[in-house]
């Protein structure tokens, strides 16, 4: 895996007639790059990655989601996110308790009873009209929390910005996800549609898409952003 | 300006996989203490957000300017010039928006136009900045440095007819009078656009209100250039401030009762995270700077100049471009005009001088014009960052009557706010009388 990860090359091969650029490359100035504090060993895998991710999204995901939101009506699309995301509140459960954070633990435990009961088996988020806020842990923060650098950056396939930390994270928390579909008792076919319909309604959510920015630096900010983002919700 | 804040809030939303993109009508004001910095950086948002259609018809449309294998590998995915189209169901005016400063067709200000237009029963078209990668990178002319506004205005013109043209026979726009609008740079470029228009008279324009334009391109961004200074104050001063922010906007993340980003969530931050004046310059100059870095790198790949690039070398797309952006991130506009465009000018115009090409960046090179020609119309903020002392005067003076001058807004801070866009409606009463 790391001999895959670090095996793609991103520097460039320079032909004979190359001029080096006139504007020189000084040191101090990358720090303020605004755009890049990260190292990123595993650049030229991201970089492909990050490529795979475009047109998976271009010819196969974002197509899906688009069929998908053409037959489905408003209403039932919004329940299908909420009952995936009532799932998903197991995770954000244990997780605060894993760093500790009883309030939002107990919130989270409150909204889980509530919108199962009230809510419909999560159908009908019940619990953030009511002032239950929706609360935001994984394992990676978990880890985060416990003094766990965030490891080079990476790029995943079809899930996209991660870090060594945040992947390992993500399996674990997927590992719990699958104990609470075993737990209920789904297999087979039906596991798989709901593994489907839950990939489906996550990329439906997310507002992203690649290149969008116009940018040739998108990449780059990307991973800032990404790697930000993750450390003002472990500070939270 | 909001590049960086937009951005940055985007992808935050967009990276929480469990945040629902949720769409808030009602939040509109916040109680931040108002300067003009803040209002350019969050918007004015001291005052209600005007009430505009949530959702308009857009069209994504693209267009062939020039051979799609002529187009540069690194930028793969840009390999036609993109715009937009809002279509209204009958025959309607047209209006024409001219994005500002390293802004697409797309951003969030043109959005709000769109909006604000299409309300006014316009058919909007949408074009990016001259300054713009995907523009530049699609250009059909072959050695256009942006920034020459009389240049540019003959680039846009020519593709605005293209444009019009293939919306007549793809979408069966059919359009009863033109107008035009644009913010900021596009603003500058409208004006410019317009004269060329006399003399065409491919459009004749109805209508043309410029918004928030510099006076002169040259000192405008000589202001914003200096709110991230690399070179007096040393990159770890700049560095240091950006961390402190990054803390600030953590620490009140941090104390939120909930963990969604919404709208009135993000005033929130920006009010417990109070910044200073400088920490607000900072932002505005970083973004600018990475608007300026992102065209320097399409425009040194597109012709190939070697000066944050390996000349002669092809980019491939899995290539680490990283280097190019150190490089350009210390470079100013300021240098941008000093070593690229005067150079580049020269050479077609031996005995060009450089204060000459700087009047020529601005709109007093076409100050008569601007006096006399009562369709042209202009509006700004009294104290709108980009503009030099003196210089609102200026524009008061020339347009006269047809100035309309916020007390307040910074630069296009206002331009999701119930006075502008009610001035706005104003001026384009779109249906024929």
């Amino acid at each position: 895996m790391v001999s895959l990860l670090s095996g793609c090359s991103s520097v460039p091969e320079l032909e004979n007639n190359v001029e080096a650029p006139r504007v020189k490359l000084s040191l101090a100035y990358e720090k303020i790059a605004v755009t890049n504090q990260y190292a990123d060993p595993w650049e030229g895998f991201n970089r492909r990655m990050y490529y795979f991710n475009a047109k998976a999204d271009q010819y196969l995901l974002l197509p899906v989601v688009a069929g998908y939101k053409a037959i489905t009506p408003d209403l039932v699309e919004k329940a299908v996110s909420n009952f995936f995301k009532n799932l998903g509140e197991f995770a954000v459960f244990i997780n605060a308790l894993l760093q500790g954070k009883a309030n939002v633990a107990v919130e989270t435990f409150g909204r889980f009873v509530v919108n199962t009961t009230l809510g419909v088996f999560g159908v009908f988020d019940v619990a953030t009209t009511i002032g239950l806020d929706e609360q935001n842990e994984d394992f990676g923060q978990t880890l985060g929390v416990w003094g766990v650098a965030s490891g080079p950056y990476l790029v995943l396939p079809l899930l996209g910005p991660s870090s060594l930390r945040d992947a390992t994270g993500a399996g674990i928390d997927m590992f719990a996800l699958q104990t609470v579909i075993d737990e209920l008792g789904v297999s087979g076919e039906e596991e798989i549609l709901l593994s489907f319909l839950r990939s489906i309604d996550t990329r439906a959510n997310l507002p992203f898409r690649y290149y969008a920015s116009g940018s040739a630096f998108e990449y780059e900010r990307l991973k800032v952003l990404y790697m930000k983002y993750r450390e003002i919700q472990i500070a939270r | 300006m909001r590049f960086l804040t937009i951005c940055a809030v985007l992808l935050l939303t967009a990276c929480s996989a469990n945040d629902q993109a949720e769409v808030e009508v009602n939040v509109d004001t916040c109680d931040l203490e108002y300067t003009r910095y803040q209002a350019t950086v969050t918007g004015y948002c001291q005052e209600a957000q005007a009430i505009l259609p949530l959702e308009i018809p857009t069209i994504e449309k693209t267009i062939v300017l020039r051979s799609i294998s002529s187009i540069p590998e690194v930028f793969w995915y840009s390999t036609k010039m993109k715009y937009s189209l809002v279509k209204q169901a009958e025959q309607a005016p047209l209006v024409f928006i001219i994005a500002g400063t390293g802004a697409s067709y797309n951003s969030e200000k043109m959005i709000s136009l769109q909006k604000t237009l299409f309300q006014q029963g316009y058919h909007v078209i949408s074009l990016s900045s001259p300054t713009y990668s995907n523009f530049i990178i699609n250009l059909d002319s072959s050695t256009d440095f942006p920034g020459v506004l009389e240049q540019d205005a003959k680039n846009l013109y020519r593709i605005m007819q293209k444009v019009y043209q293939q919306v007549i026979t793809e979408n069966n726009v059919v359009a009863t009078t033109f107008s035009l609008t644009g913010y900021s740079l596009g603003g500058a470029h409208s004006a410019y656009v317009a004269k060329l228009d006399e003399s065409e008279q491919t459009f004749n324009f109805e209508k043309v209100v410029l918004i928030n334009p510099p006076v002169s391109l040259y000192n405008s961004v000589n202001i914003l250039d200096s709110y991230l200074d690399l070179k007096e104050n040393g990159p770890d001063a700049a560095a240091t401030m950006l961390d402190d922010i990054f803390r600030g906007f953590a620490n009140s993340y941090a104390e939120q009762e909930s963990s969604s980003f919404s709208q009135s969530a993000i005033y929130a931050l920006f009010e417990d995270a109070q910044l200073s004046e400088a920490q607000l310059k900072l932002l505005i100059g970083a973004s600018f700077r990475m608007s300026s870095t992102d065209m320097l790198f399409a425009l040194d790949v597109s012709y190939n100049v070697g000066g944050i690039i390996y000349k002669n070398h092809v980019i491939d797309k899995f290539e680490s471009i990283t280097h190019s952006m150190y490089r350009a991130s210390v470079i100013t506009f300021k240098d941008y005009f000093e070593k690229v465009l005067v150079p580049w000018q020269q050479e077609s115009e031996v005995n060009l001088t450089r204060e000459e090409l700087i009047a020529r960046l601005g709109l007093k090179n076409i100050e008569s014009y601007l006096r006399n020609t009562t369709k042209i119309s202009l509006v700004t903020n009294a104290d709108d960052i980009i503009l030099a002392e003196g210089e609102v005067k200026y524009l008061q003076d020339v347009f006269g009557a047809r100035a309309k001058i916020f007390p307040r807004g910074g630069h296009c801070g206002n331009i999701d706010r119930v006075s502008f866009v009610a001035y706005m409606h104003s001026q384009f009463q779109g249906v024929d009388e």
